[in-house]
């Protein structure tokens, strides 16, 4: 049944929006989030330096901070901190935005979310700080943190679910309220990361509650190590692409208005997140293509998965260039390529974004070198990966971040983007830009050749083969020192959107339909059936190896302190 | 027609040798991945069928009883051990399993689903939730290898896939149960 279409709501809610502004307890909420972002940005940031300098043979790193320390607290601050708190804040200003504004009750739990998964991050500080917890944050067993690490994570954890359950009483309650109607655009992204993000997130609660905690605190002997790499990356795997699915709902929603065009097919766009949502937890055996005890064929299976999930990101470059090329035309660019010179590069909200797109391209096909078996016998775990996830997280998706900022944060702030401060984001992002190609060209290099992540500098007693690989890795250190010049622009950029910018109204930027579309069938609202196909999909991924990985168990393992 | 032409080529696909090897060495890919995806096949060219010969379908299946019938008839004979085992041995009986999925399981499906009421989609649904459940209990729990070519473990698997089907299953019907689509829609 297909329900003519929903520009009518977005203009009322647009209206409502306009007379009563930025909600402020909303904002308040929003910017909380957002300002622990950037400051976990920062702080990540910094680490990455030093562990940029220390991998350039540049810096020695003292016994009290030590590289494992640092590299722990890197990795956690910025794919678990600061991507899920840029998508949590960003996410509830778009609620709030397009549903009219957040429910008392909803705010309610997104405070209480909020101080949980403080709470349970200084809970995992603590421990790294003291050199107790330096598993890196895959914390894969059989090394063994202090408790009290698993404990925090046990808290970020159910702040998250706090947090999705709020957006799913605000999604349910809208809905309620505009019967027949297509959730806006927006919450309908919010509403597949949040499926998301519970589900992720209840297979690495397995790992934790059910298997490590016995284990560490030495209620039970040993640990199964390979179900819990299996169900680690269940939520590593997704996370990752859940913070990727936040850039693009920006890529279809946010950048078409900021480019003064209309957004890509509203049923296609909608398909795809259900399709990210749907395929994407069974993922995560990618990464373990070379891990032992699954077998060939099931391996086999899983890059079939895998690639898969590349059929919605192709339809997602497709779509993009569309919008850019009508776009561009419709502003009087001609030939086949006239239209690419009118779009409006000097504008770091298109800017910063459109690089982060741009970046996806050798990033996707990274990731299809890596799902490859063969290939993958050459790169894994050598610091290839590293400078892939680099271009995927530390480009795709925080650029399309940084470029959110430069609206989101005035807008929540009830502020204004100065000319001065879109420059200043030009700027920043040009420089971001170059440190990151250079880092992670490097990184991918030395990577080839065989030199391995995850390894604070030695030179292997000077051993000839490994020398070559030097100045890869001081060019890591170049590109590390240019990409924390360009964190301290974008954290000043923020904070200064958030209190210091002139006063004024920020549009939220949401693009509306093509005129004439075909309207969207109401299939796609029935998220009760999406859910349950993505639990069939998940079942029947994990069933067969779990159960294989659980009958043929080796005796397990006693926890590790390796360090 | 787009439609038919996916269903063919998933249909040819699941029949070239190497893809029928390697998921029928799997008992449990043979079971829930290689017999569904035949199940999908026939639906997705089922639809060309209807509009070609609508008075057929109208005649026989007026309100969808005796296609789902037929349906239910074909699947739970291709989730009994013995008929998998000969699936395997018997050459002709591998040639019914792609015939009997896909034409007299898919598409009876895609034409009496529309046509059930919501109460008849729900009692398929059940028993479909319990007949899993009791798969699960079988497989899980019998001491006996039950086909001659996959192993206890292999059917230990199936078993746990029966029973976590059959898990969401029950999350559906109790989606259902609970959320008035009245209320949204
Ligand atoms: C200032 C910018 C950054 C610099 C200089 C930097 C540098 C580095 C370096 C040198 C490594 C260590 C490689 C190794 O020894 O294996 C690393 C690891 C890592 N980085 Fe970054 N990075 C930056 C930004 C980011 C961002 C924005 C993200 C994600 C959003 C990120 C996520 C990670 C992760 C997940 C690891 C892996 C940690 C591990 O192996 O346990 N980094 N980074
Ligand atoms: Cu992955």
């Amino acid at each position: 049944m297909a329900i003519p279409y929903n520009r009518k709501t977005s203009a009322i809610n647009e209206k409502t929006n306009k007379v009563l502004g930025v909600n402020l307890d909303d904002a308040r909420i929003s910017k909380s989030y957002l300002s622990v972002a950037f400051i976990a940005l920062l702080l990540g940031g910094l680490l990455g330096l030093l562990q940029g300098l220390n991998r350039a043979g540049v810096l020695e790193l003292p016994v009290w901070l030590n590289y494992y320390q640092v590299l722990t607290a890197h990795g956690l601050l910025l794919v678990v901190v600061m991507s899920a708190f840029l998508t949590i804040g960003y996410f509830y200003a778009g609620l709030s935005h397009t549903l009219g504004g957040l429910l008392p009750k909803v705010r309610k739990i997104a405070w209480t979310g909020f101080w949980m998964k403080i709470f349970g991050f200084v809970l995992v500080v603590i421990p790294i700080l003291m050199n107790e917890a330096s598993v890196m944050y895959t914390f894969y067993p059989p090394m063994a943190a202090h408790p009290l690490f698993y404990f925090g994570l046990v808290f970020i954890v159910l702040g998250v679910w706090a947090l999705s359950i709020g957006a799913f009483i605000n999604v349910a309650h809208w809905r309620k309220n505009h019967k027949g109607q297509h959730l806006p655009i927006l919450a309908f992204f919010a509403t597949g990361v949040f499926v998301l993000l519970v589900g992720a997130t209840a297979f690495v609660a397995v790992e934790v509650l059910f298997m490590i905690i016995p284990w560490t605190l030495g209620w039970v002997d040993t640990i199964n190590v390979m179900v819990a790499r299996t169900l680690f990356w269940a939520f590593g795997h997704t996370a990752v692409n859940i913070w990727y699915l936040t850039a693009v709902s920006a890529w279809y929603v946010i950048i078409p208005k900021v480019i003064g065009g209309f957004r890509w097919n509203d049923y296609l766009t909608r398909v795809v997140v259900i399709a990210l949502v749907i395929m994407n937890i069974t993922g995560g055996f990618h990464h373990q293509i070379i891990d032992p005890g699954i077998s060939l064929p099931i391996k086999f299976m899983h890059v079939f998965m895998s690639l898969a999930i590349g059929f919605p990101s192709l339809m997602t470059a497709y779509a993009m260039f569309r919008v850019f090329e009508r776009t561009g035309r419709r502003k009087g660019g001609k030939g086949a390529l006239g239209w690419f010179k009118k779009l409006p590069w000097g504008d770091v909200r298109f800017l910063a974004p459109f690089i982060a797109m741009a970046a996806f391209i050798p990033a996707g096909a990274g990731g299809i070198v890596q799902s490859t078996n063969q290939l993958d016998q050459v790169v894994h775990n050598t610091m290839w990966v590293v400078g892939h996830f680099h271009l995927t997280l530390g480009m795709t998706v925080v650029m399309t971040f940084f470029g959110i900022s430069y609206w989101l944060v005035p807008h929540l702030s009830q502020r204004v983007l100065t000319p001065a401060m879109n420059k200043l984001g030009v700027v920043q992002t040009v420089i971001w830009t170059i440190g990151m190609i250079i880092m992670s060209f490097s990184m991918h290099t030395a990577g080839l050749f065989g030199s391995p992540r995850r390894t604070s500098f030695t030179t292997y007693g000077d051993f000839s083969a490994t020398l070559g690989w030097d100045p890869y890795m001081a060019a890591v250190g170049i590109g590390a020192t240019l990409l924390l010049i360009a964190v301290i622009l974008q954290v000043y950029a923020v904070f200064n959107m958030m209190f210091f910018a002139p006063k004024g109204e920020t549009e939220f930027p949401i693009a509306e339909v093509e005129p004439g579309e075909t309207p969207t069938p109401y299939m796609t609202e029935r998220w009760g059936v999406w859910v349950v196909v993505m639990l069939v999909v998940i079942a029947m991924a994990y069933v067969l190896p779990l159960t294989d990985m659980i009958v043929n168990a080796p005796p397990g393992s006693p926890p590790f302190k390796t360090w | 027609m787009t439609q038919f032409i996916y269903g063919l080529l998933l249909y040819i696909f699941l029949m070239l040798p190497p893809v029928a090897d390697l998921v029928e060495s799997i008992m449990i890919t043979h079971m829930h991945m290689q017999m569904p995806l035949l199940v999908i096949s026939g639906m997705l060219m089922g639809g060309i069928l209807k509009s070609r010969f609508p008075r057929f379908f109208e005649k026989w299946n007026s309100n969808g009883i005796p296609g789902i019938t037929l349906f239910m008839i074909i699947v739970i004979y291709w989730t009994i051990p013995r008929t998998m085992d000969e699936a395997l041995t018997l050459q002709s009986v591998e040639i019914w399993k792609f015939i009997s999925l896909p034409f007299l399981a898919g598409i009876p499906l895609r034409d009496s689903w529309k046509k059930l009421s919501e109460a008849g989609k729900n009692i398929i649904i059940i028993i479909f939730t319990i007949k899993y459940f009791g798969m699960g209990a079988l497989y899980i729990w019998t001491p006996d290898q039950l086909c001659n070519n996959y192993l206890l473990i292999d059917q230990l698997t199936l078993g746990w896939g029966f029973v976590t089907t059959a898990i969401c299953l029950v999350i559906y019907l109790v989606y259902t149960y609970t959320v008035d689509p009245s209320e949204y829609e």
